[in-house]
This record gives C-alpha cells, structure tokens and sequence, in this order.
C-alpha cells in the first residue's frame, strides 16, 4: 500500500520537524545535555589526566560520558508530551509508531549534535585521536543507535509513570550493559587495532531487536 | 497441606542427604556444600525471571490482571532467590578465590539479573492506576526479554570465568559424584517446589487484595 506507507512516512516527518521546533524554541534540552556532558567530561579529564596511551581505559571512559550524557537527555521527548498534556492531541493526528519512529529520530539526531561536541573534546582532552576513523565512526554510530533506540522506548514507558526522569536512568541501566559492554570493547578494539566485527554485529543485532520489538509494543503503551 | 508437608520433608531429607550422606569434593573441602543452595537459588532466579517475562506477553495478549499478578509476584521472588545465590556464591567466592567479588562471567549475569529485577519492581512501584501499571511493566518485561540474549553474548567473549562448572561442563557430561548429584537434584526440585508454592500463595493474595479493593469501591 503505497499510499499508508507515504502517509506514515509523512507523519514521521512531521513530528520529527515538530519535534525540532519544539526544542529548538527554548532549547532547554539540549543546553542542559551539553552542560552536562561537558561536566561529565571535565570531571572525567580532570580526575583521569591524560590517557593517550592507555587504549584499555579510553572506551570506558569515553562510554561513561556518553552513558550519562544521553540518561540525562534522551527522555525528553515523551516527558514533555505527558507534562504538557498534548501526548492525547499527537496520538489523534498520528499512529504509535509514527509518534516513536519520529521521537527516535528526534533523538539520534539529538545524540548526533551532543556527540558532535563531546567526542572531538574528548579525543583532545585525551591526547588520543583514534588509530583510523572508519572503525571508530562505526563504533560510535552504531552504540549511538542502540542508545537512542533502547532510551526512546523506556521513554515512553517511564513518561506515564510518577517517578519519570528519576526513575529513567535506573531502568534504562540494565537494557543498555550489553550495549555499554559492546561499545566499550569495540572502542578499545579500534584504539589497539584489533578486529572489531563481532562487536559491531552485536551492536546492529541489538538495536535490530530492540526496534523490533518496539514496533510491536508501542501499540500497547498508550491505550487506555 | 499434605503437598506443604511433603515439601518441608523432601527439602530437609534432601539437605540432610546433602550434609551427612553425600562426600565432599577433594579440592573444593567443606565449600562443596554451598551448591545444595547455591545452584538451586540461582536456577530459581532465571526461572522466576521468565516466568515473569512469559506472563507480562501473556498479560499484553490477554490483558488479564491474573497474568500480571503472576508477572509481579514472580519477580519480587525472583529477587530474593537471586539476592541469596549472589550472597552465597560471593561468600562462597571468598573462601575458594580469596575474593567477595570480582566481575566473573557468572557475578556479572547475576548482577544484571538483579538490575533488571529492580528496575521492574522500581518502575512498578511509582504507577498507581492497576492497569497502567500491568501494562507498562509488562512492556518492559518484554523489551528486557529482548535484550537479556545479548547480555550472554557479550559476557563470555570480554571475561574469562574461574566458575566450576560442575554441572553440565564443556564436554556436556555430567561429572559429579552420583551421590552428590542425587542430594543436588533432590534440592533443585525442592527449591523449584518452593517458589511455586510462594508464588501461587503471592498470586491468592493479590487476588484477594484486588477483590477487596474492588468491593470497597463499589461501597
């Protein structure tokens, strides 16, 4: 059906462009992301010093900031829906899944410019730019979507519930070790330059699953 | 009431065949024992983990609260068997590595299992409407479903694991004294008897609890 399939891909992109507009209205979000990531990072540099040739600590750190930056982040967009009671109003002009494919958007593309600050400081602060920048970009693009896929979803769950962004961060820790896990022994993979495939593949078959699943849930999360 | 006895019986037979009847390994000494509650408590674990998740589908398909009591009291049980197996492996850990805890393949598994059993219980806790809180959780429980598969990826390939593996060992045999084994499958099926005699009495209670609620709202 062509027609359903350009309509949806229409109300994707109409809450994608709402959703940009909406943040870049007060831009609280993402100014507070960035400080935070910032702050993460200076206290990580700070505490650390500089670790160029220490490749087995890098990933870590570098995934920690990251970790903390997006828990932070990424759950504003359902939050803002529920606290501005407007989550009703989206639902009747666009379908779940609509809604969740254009709030992940929304995120990766919140997680791109996040990242766009955070990892050059990071590599600077560092002293340690990465051996080749393909497996590295690789890395980090693929944890990032298996970031922003899994914190979109428990966004959505948590943004009905009382505790909301207290409570974000505890219950997106235990789906997001196998990713941190992944990501920070691909990272360190990259700076050592071993092989790093199985890594990514994990990453892919991860946010795979996630997305799936997703799929199949969103329409379960908001009916009553 | 007879199937409660037979179980308090069978458990202590068990136990008791555990401690004076079955040997010791040699190099593992009097720590050998810890497996009569050790493995069980942590084969309760993973069991009550996807009997939770199983319930929580359920739930979503049939939209029937007895799948989500069911969802929830297996979880909190789930919880407390995990918390023992942690408790007795690390002091366990302790007596035979000289360590309470040291990131091994099996403490991380453990570990997350534990995360992801208080994540649920958490995000339970702060949902107030019955239903909501059924249908959220048991969403949850799906996506953590998903995610559980990779954690056993992962782990194996980033640590290397000092655990025994007395059990079922690489070649796939089993490699125990068959007088411990014996005790061991006797605990395992006491333990597993346990928690579904715990679990069935949580699920009556929540049951009753939701009657009552029920009633006092029609008044």
């Amino acid at each position: 059906m062509p027609t359903s399939a350009s309509s949806f891909a229409a109300a994707v992109w109409a809450i994608l462009r709402k959703e940009c507009r909406t943040e870049w209205r007060t831009r609280y979000g993402l100014n507070a992301s960035l400080l935070f990531a910032i702050t993460t990072l200076t206290s990580v540099s700070f505490a650390a010093g500089r670790l160029g040739d220490r490749a087995d600590l890098l990933g870590a750190l570098l995934w920690i900031v990251l970790l903390f930056a997006s828990l932070a982040s990424l759950h504003h967009g359902f939050v803002r829906e529920v606290e501005g009671h407007t989550l009703t109003l989206l639902r009747l002009v666009a379908s779940p899944a609509a809604i969740a494919v254009g709030k992940l958007l929304f995120n990766l593309a919140f997680l791109l410019v996040l990242e766009l600050v955070t990892v050059p400081l990071f590599l600077v602060l560092m002293g340690a730019p990465p051996p080749a920048w393909g497996p590295f970009l690789a890395v980090l693009a693929l944890g990032s979507l298996a970031l922003a896929s899994t914190s979109t979803l428990v966004g959505a769950i948590i943004a009905q519930t009382r505790g909301r962004a207290a409570l974000f961060a505890g219950v997106s820790l235990p789906l997001l070790l196998p990713v941190v896990a992944a990501a920070v022994s691909g990272t360190r993979g990259q700076w050592q330059q071993g092989s790093i495939g199985s890594e990514l593949k994990l990453l892919a078959g991860f946010t795979a699953a996630v997305l799936g699943a997703s799929i199949l849930l969103y329409d379960h999360l908001w009916n009553d | 009431m007879i199937l409660r006895g037979l179980l308090f019986a069978w458990i202590a037979a068990a136990l008791a065949a555990g401690f004076l009847w079955a040997p010791i390994v040699p190099g593992l000494g009097p720590t050998t024992r810890v497996l009569y509650f050790h493995i069980p408590a942590a084969w309760i674990t993973v069991v009550a983990l996807a009997w939770s998740m199983l319930h929580s589908v359920l739930y979503l398909r049939r939209r029937r609260m007895d799948h989500d009591d069911h969802a929830a009291a297996a979880a909190e049980l789930g919880l407390l068997f995990g918390i023992v197996a942690t408790v007795s492996g690390s002091m366990w850990a302790k007596a035979v590595w000289h360590s309470y805890w040291n990131w091994d393949p099996r403490e991380t598994s453990i570990f997350f299992l534990l995360l992801i059993y208080g994540a649920y219980l958490a995000l339970r806790s702060s949902i107030e409407n019955d239903e909501r809180r059924a249908r959220l959780s048991a969403a949850y429980s799906a996506v953590a479903f998903v995610t559980v598969p990779f954690l056993v990826f992962v782990v194996p390939r980033l640590y290397f694991s000092l655990h025994p593996d007395t059990v079922i060992n690489a070649r796939g045999k089993v490699d125990m004294d068959p007088r411990i084994q014996l005790a061991f499958l006797a605990m395992l099926v006491g333990f597993t008897g346990l928690f579904f005699w715990v679990l069935s009495l949580k699920v009556r209670l929540s049951r009753l609890e939701r009657r009552r609620a029920e009633r006092a709202a029609a008044w």
